[in-house]
């Protein structure tokens, strides 16, 4: 008994492990051809203008509140911490630093999955039940060309704009905590933040960017086109493309900190 | 012309199709019957190499498809219009969007023909007022005319229907019927049926063929059907519509 009850698991193993393999295999294939597609821009010129909109202009909202929310808890927390030892006209350097290289993308790279990645999750899972993929690829387009190639471009380039947003944003009301909650001047304030930041704290926090557009347009939009099994089947592969492609945010970002740091 | 060889397609370990041989001639509508989840509409996505074959062969004018690339196949899905059971209608984009869409991927037409085309097939399908409409804020019996436009507009020389009439009102659903048999006599134009209702079958199709547990039990001209002894094709043609 014991026996085949481990033979059973041994089986069930494999047959995981393989299945696990599989599926990365497609998702590498996956990602391959939607790089390779991009020349085909232009012809979904228009597919790409609507992603741009959705995950550029779209996300400011999200983008703005959770830099602010960062940046003002950075300020209040981290200055409290500081006046204990007496260094509060640190407060520029450490917040800004934090909101920069760190706690601004990731947060950002966080919201951008939960809405971003579960849109495209979402709306790929409906149009794969529906057949509409299986519609595209009968009337000879291909489904990757014309859904992820225009997200992954827009995602590209937007999420650029959308950090810049987002530090500057979340610097600001770093400031205004440290003003009004501190009371610490502007003055000291930026003339901490200015000189001391270097090129580096940009390239960390710019450099997340395109990293977590290809992790969230990819994870998501792999998810939806292998959705099945009915609506419940949206929702599952809809969340386990935001659940996969927040942990990987989280892992890139450690590794991008960590290449960038030590390679500059 | 379309012919599966000896096809067999499994889902894991279940076997949906066993050793099935099929074909379809040009200029003929043929018929495929058979119980609901017996593998029709996967016939009908193997003939366009949306799904390969577990084991087995499928040509399309005597090419062999299975082993084809995704890029090889889309100039011979070309040659042949489809009708999803669902319809599938790209439900982000408006009626007029969704006839134009082959011609604007794969042709390059000038935008007046193809607007011309559109037009045309919306009169065909009796959708005047609703070119910018969504999908969505349309009927069952329309969104299946706007199915069947979007496979008719590029002039495929074969095109393959799944259940057509399903769920349609008599009225709209002897419309399709004789809109179908009216290709044929215009455009010379092959098709294949996949159906659930028996009448459809005498009233379009030149021949039929009867899926069953896996297998095909019958391939022939469709008055046949009343010749054959095989009691679940006795039973459809007792009840008129095929028990679920
Ligand atoms: N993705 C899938 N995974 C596993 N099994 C599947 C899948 N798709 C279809 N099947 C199975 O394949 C069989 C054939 O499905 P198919 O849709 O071809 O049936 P059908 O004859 O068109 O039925 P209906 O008349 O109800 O449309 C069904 O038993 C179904 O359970
Ligand atoms: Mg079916």
């Amino acid at each position: 008994m014991p026996v085949t009850l481990i033979r059973n698991i041994e089986k069930d193993l494999v047959y995981r492990l393989k299945d696990f393999f599989l599926t990365m295999q497609d998702f590498f294939l996956f990602g391959v051809r939607s790089f390779l597609t991009i020349p085909k821009i232009r012809r979904y010129w228009r597919d790409f203008l609507d992603q741009a909109k959705i995950c550029g202009a779209d996300s400011i909202p999200i983008v703005l509140v959770s830099a602010i929310s960062i940046g003002s808890l950075l300020a209040i927390e981290v200055g409290n911490l500081l006046e204990d030892f007496g260094a509060k006209t640190m407060l520029g350097r450490s917040t800004s630093i934090s909101v920069i290289r760190e706690l601004g993308p990731l947060l950002m790279g966080l919201m951008l999955s939960a809405r971003f990645g579960s849109r495209n999750g979402a709306e790929l899972g409906a149009m794969k039940i529906s057949e509409q993929i299986d519609a595209l690829r009968a009337f000879g387009t291909d489904p990757i060309a014309k859904l992820v190639m225009p997200r992954l471009v827009a995602a590209l380039i937007m999420f650029l704009p959308l950090t810049a947003l987002s530090d500057f944003a979340g610097l600001y009301s770093a400031a205004y905590m440290a003003e009004h909650y501190h009371h610490l001047d502007p003055g000291i304030f930026w003339n901490s933040v200015y000189p001391r930041l270097a090129l580096k704290d940009f390239v960390v926090g710019f450099a997340k960017a395109p990293v977590f557009a290809v992790i969230i347009t990819l994870v998501s939009s792999f998810n939806g086109f292998s959705a099945s099994g009915g609506t419940a089947g949206v929702g599952r592969s809809t969340i386990k493309g935001i659940v996969v492609s927040s942990g990987l945010v989280l892992i890139a970002n450690f590794y991008v900190s960590k290449i960038v740091l030590e390679n500059m | 012309m379309i012919e599966l060889r000896n096809v067999s397609l499994k889902y894991g370990e279940k076997e949906i199709l066993h050793s099935v041989s099929l074909t379809i001639e040009d200029n003929t509508i043929k018929a495929i019957l058979g119980p609901s989840g017996v593998g029709k509409s996967t016939i009908l996505k193997l003939m366009l190499g949306l799904m390969r074959p577990t084991s087995g062969q499928v040509f399309v004018d005597g090419v062999e498809i299975s082993s084809l690339s995704e890029a090889e196949l889309f100039p011979i899905r070309r040659k042949m219009g489809m009708v999803f059971q669902g319809n599938a209608l790209f439900d982000s984009m408006t009626i007029s969007q969704n006839l134009g869409f082959f011609l604007r991927e794969n042709l390059n037409l000038p935008e007046e023909e193809i607007l011309r085309r559109v037009q045309e097939q919306i009169r065909f399908a009796g959708l005047e007022g609703y070119e910018e409409q969504l999908p969505e804020s349309l009927s069952g019996g329309m969104r299946k005319r706007v199915a069947i436009g979007r496979a008719l507009i590029f002039k495929p020389h074969m095109i393959l229907f799944d259940e057509p009439t399903a769920g349609l009102d008599p009225v709209s659903s002897k419309k399709i019927l004789s809109l179908i048999s009216s290709l044929r006599q215009h455009n010379n134009l092959g098709a294949v049926i996949v159906t659930h209702i028996i009448d459809d079958v005498f009233n379009v199709a030149d021949c039929a063929a009867v899926l069953y547990k896996g297998e095909i039990i019958f391939d022939d001209a469709a008055p046949k059907l009343h010749e054959s002894e095989h009691p679940f094709i006795r039973s459809i043609l007792s009840d008129k519509i095929l028990e679920l």
